[in-house]
């Protein structure tokens, strides 16, 4: 057997922006080795989408005859399909360390806990994003109706910057869902209501006033909007311009990110006063 | 800080080579030169209720002091619920001690977290701790990258660590297909990715066949001897008495001896161990031999079919025809040996008192 001799001597990443994305890709990395090795993720994710897309074309086939209809309907369900895999990939990123008895070693890494639940969330958030592409592509195929986008540059900006958005929402939901004993309750009783809040479903401006608040303090309402603005012609949404709509989402999704990094070191605070976050 | 992991004394000022020559328990210089360095270390565990209130509290540490000199492998042993794992998470800055003071290799275990980290290797005893849906590959890649180790180093550190633990052939496949004591073996591996200069190890070998016990206990010895501090805790006392220069008895979160393995035999060199091996024996034998006078402490293992009685005494020899006399009917002694005195017997004694 070979001796302890032998071994190279360990060096350290300089930098601390080094460090971090060292981090960051290495927690994206491993996110992405569990998704796969568990054979099951191909029913939320290409199965469930597919069956739901399906359904929902055959139940509005009658008026399918307008183009800017059918790419709402795609980009509604394509979007719920990315809130959905979102919020519950959110509450595995780290919650699944949890469960499979990694917390602790997570813990002892000389590395604040929010960078490597910001892999794990940035990849399931891509992951989500990847689904509603997928959606989108079945749609497409489904229907033959190759639709034009109105403004191909700006809906893909719209979409990256959602993307960000949204993945800056599950790093929040992350530290909720560890700071609280209802982790799965919460996440569950969110997921419709964020929905409707967010105008995934239909246009926020068709909800009662007493919800708009809520609406519009979730930056992925305003990138929805942007969102429609860059893709449908005659949309009608909120009344705010594409860049007004980039801006407020801009300015909410960094303020999430404060937030979140300010309760991931309450979080880490917590685990340590009571000495594990593993069970309880 | 920064540079290399290999050398890091250096930034410190503690030169490398004097660790062999040590004098055991004393640190080289100033105190802040211990790995470890514990003051008065207490530790409160309150359990809340439904409403939020303090259901209960536990003290798991009351006050425990003890030092651990630079390149000295250092045991703690204690009965279950004595607070080895407490003092072991308080180190390894995993858990908040309630009152008094920790520094690991001069650095305050409240306040320097990440430095601390930086520098020490943790293995937890037990199934927990790996990514068991990857390979043992990617679970090292993984920590590597936690640990902030320099990618290239990486590429050469990790098979290499792989190949030391005997895990090589077997690098590609799923951890959840890895016996019990392979499993070990990873977690050391995994402990040792960033190259620390202090290791801590809670209970290693807890669950492991004989082979893979001996497997660990090797592996503890080549990384004492590359100059590493270590600390370990274990409720094998033979393991304890082999590997530890220095052992501490904890037991109901205080520390109740701390010496030498030698030394701490020496408090009980006045007994001796009659071991019996018997058939048929039940609690009314032991019992029996507990009213024996002078018998000091009888340890029994009653659970098989042939069952092993431990009895200390002043007498030795001359005790046995009391014990032969003592046999109830049906009861036999199969064999019987005159021992000194190990780790164990020095052990109940303190654990006991
Ligand atoms: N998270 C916790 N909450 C409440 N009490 C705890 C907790 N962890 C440990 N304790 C209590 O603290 C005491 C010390 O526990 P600890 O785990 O440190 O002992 P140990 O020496 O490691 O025991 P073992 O040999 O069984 O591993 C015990 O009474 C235990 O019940
Ligand atoms: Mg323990």
């Amino acid at each position: 057997m070979p001796s302890m001799d032998d071994l190279t001597p360990g060096k350290r990443t300089e930098g601390y922006l080094g460090q971090r994305v060292q981090v960051l890709k290495a927690s994206m990395f491993l996110t992405s080795r569990l998704f796969f090795a568990d054979p099951q993720w191909v029913i939320p994710n290409i199965i469930a989408p597919f069956i739901f897309t399906l359904v929902a074309f055959e139940l509005f086939d009658g008026q399918t005859s307008s183009g800017s209809f059918l790419l709402y309907l795609v980009l509604g369900s394509g979007l719920m399909g990315m809130w959905g895999t979102t919020i519950y990939a959110s509450a595995n990123s780290i919650g699944f360390d949890r469960w499979n008895g990694t917390m602790e070693s997570t813990l002892a890494a000389p590395m604040p806990l929010s960078w490597i639940a910001l892999g794990r969330v940035l990849f399931n958030t891509l992951q989500g994003v990847l689904t509603a592409v997928f959606i989108l592509v079945i749609g497409i195929a489904w229907f033959r109706t190759g639709f034009t986008l109105v403004n191909p540059p700006a809906f893909f900006l719209a979409s990256v910057s959602t993307f960000l958005s949204l993945s800056t929402f599950g790093l929040l939901m992350t530290t909720v869902l560890l700071l609280s004993r209802k982790g799965g309750f919460i996440t569950n009783s969110m997921e419709i209501p964020v929905y409707i809040a967010t105008g995934t479903m239909f246009p926020v401006i068709l909800l009662p006033i007493v919800y708009l608040p809520f609406a519009f303090m979730l930056a992925p309402t305003w990138g929805i909007d942007a969102i429609r603005i860059a893709a449908l012609p005659n949309y009608v949404g909120l009344p705010t311009t594409y860049w007004q709509d980039m801006a407020i989402m801009a300015v909410e999704t960094l303020a999430y990110l404060a937030l979140a990094f300010f309760l991931f070191k309450r979080v880490e605070a917590y685990a340590k006063k009571i000495g594990t976050l593993e069970e309880y | 800080m920064g540079g290399t992991l290999s050398y890091p004394h250096t930034d410190v000022g503690i030169p490398r080579e004097p660790y062999q020559v040590l004098v055991l328990g004393s640190p080289s210089a100033e105190s802040s030169e211990w790995a470890v360095s514990v003051k008065g270390l207490t530790r409160e565990y309150t359990t809340r209720n439904f409403f939020g209130g303090v259901a209960r509290s536990t003290w798991a540490l009351s006050g425990v002091d003890f030092q651990v000199a630079v390149g000295e492998l250092f045991g703690l042993i204690g009965p279950n619920g004595a607070g080895k794992t407490t003092t072991i998470k308080i180190l390894t800055t995993l858990l908040t001690p309630t009152g008094g003071d920790a520094t690991i290799l001069g650095l305050d275990v409240r306040k320097d977290l990440y430095e601390i980290r930086r520098r020490i290797g943790i293995v937890f005893g037990g199934e927990r701790g790996l990514y068991n849906r990857v390979s043992a590959v990617d679970n090292l890649r993984y920590f590597s990258d936690l640990y902030g180790v320099d990618s290239g180093v990486a590429k050469k550190r990790i098979p290499q660590l792989l190949e030391v633990v005997g895990l090589a052939d077997r690098a590609q496949e799923r951890v959840e297909k890895y016996s019990r004591g392979m499993k070990q073996r990873l977690h050391i591996a995994k402990a040792l990715v960033h190259d620390p200069e202090l290791i801590f190890l809670d209970e290693p070998t807890i669950g492991l066949d004989p082979a893979g016990a001996r497997d660990i206990r090797n592996m503890v010895r080549e990384l004492k001897a590359q100059g590493k501090t270590i600390l370990l805790t274990t409720h094998y006392m033979f393991e304890a008495e082999e590997l530890c220069q220095r052992v501490g008895v904890i037991s109901k979160g205080k520390i109740v001896a701390l010496d030498t393995p030698s030394d701490l035999k020496n408090m009980v060199r006045d007994i001796s161990v009659i071991d019996l091996r018997t058939y048929g024996a039940t609690m009314e034998y032991v019992e029996a031999l507990r009213a024996l006078p002078s018998v000091v402490r009888v340890v029994a293992d009653l659970d098989s079919e042939e069952q092993s009685i431990r009895v200390q005494t002043p007498m030795g020899a001359d005790l046995l025809p009391q014990v032969v006399a003592a046999l109830p009917e049906g009861t036999k002694i199969i064999d019987r040996t005159i021992k000194e005195p190990t780790l164990e017997d020095a052990y109940l004694r303190l654990v006991e008192e």
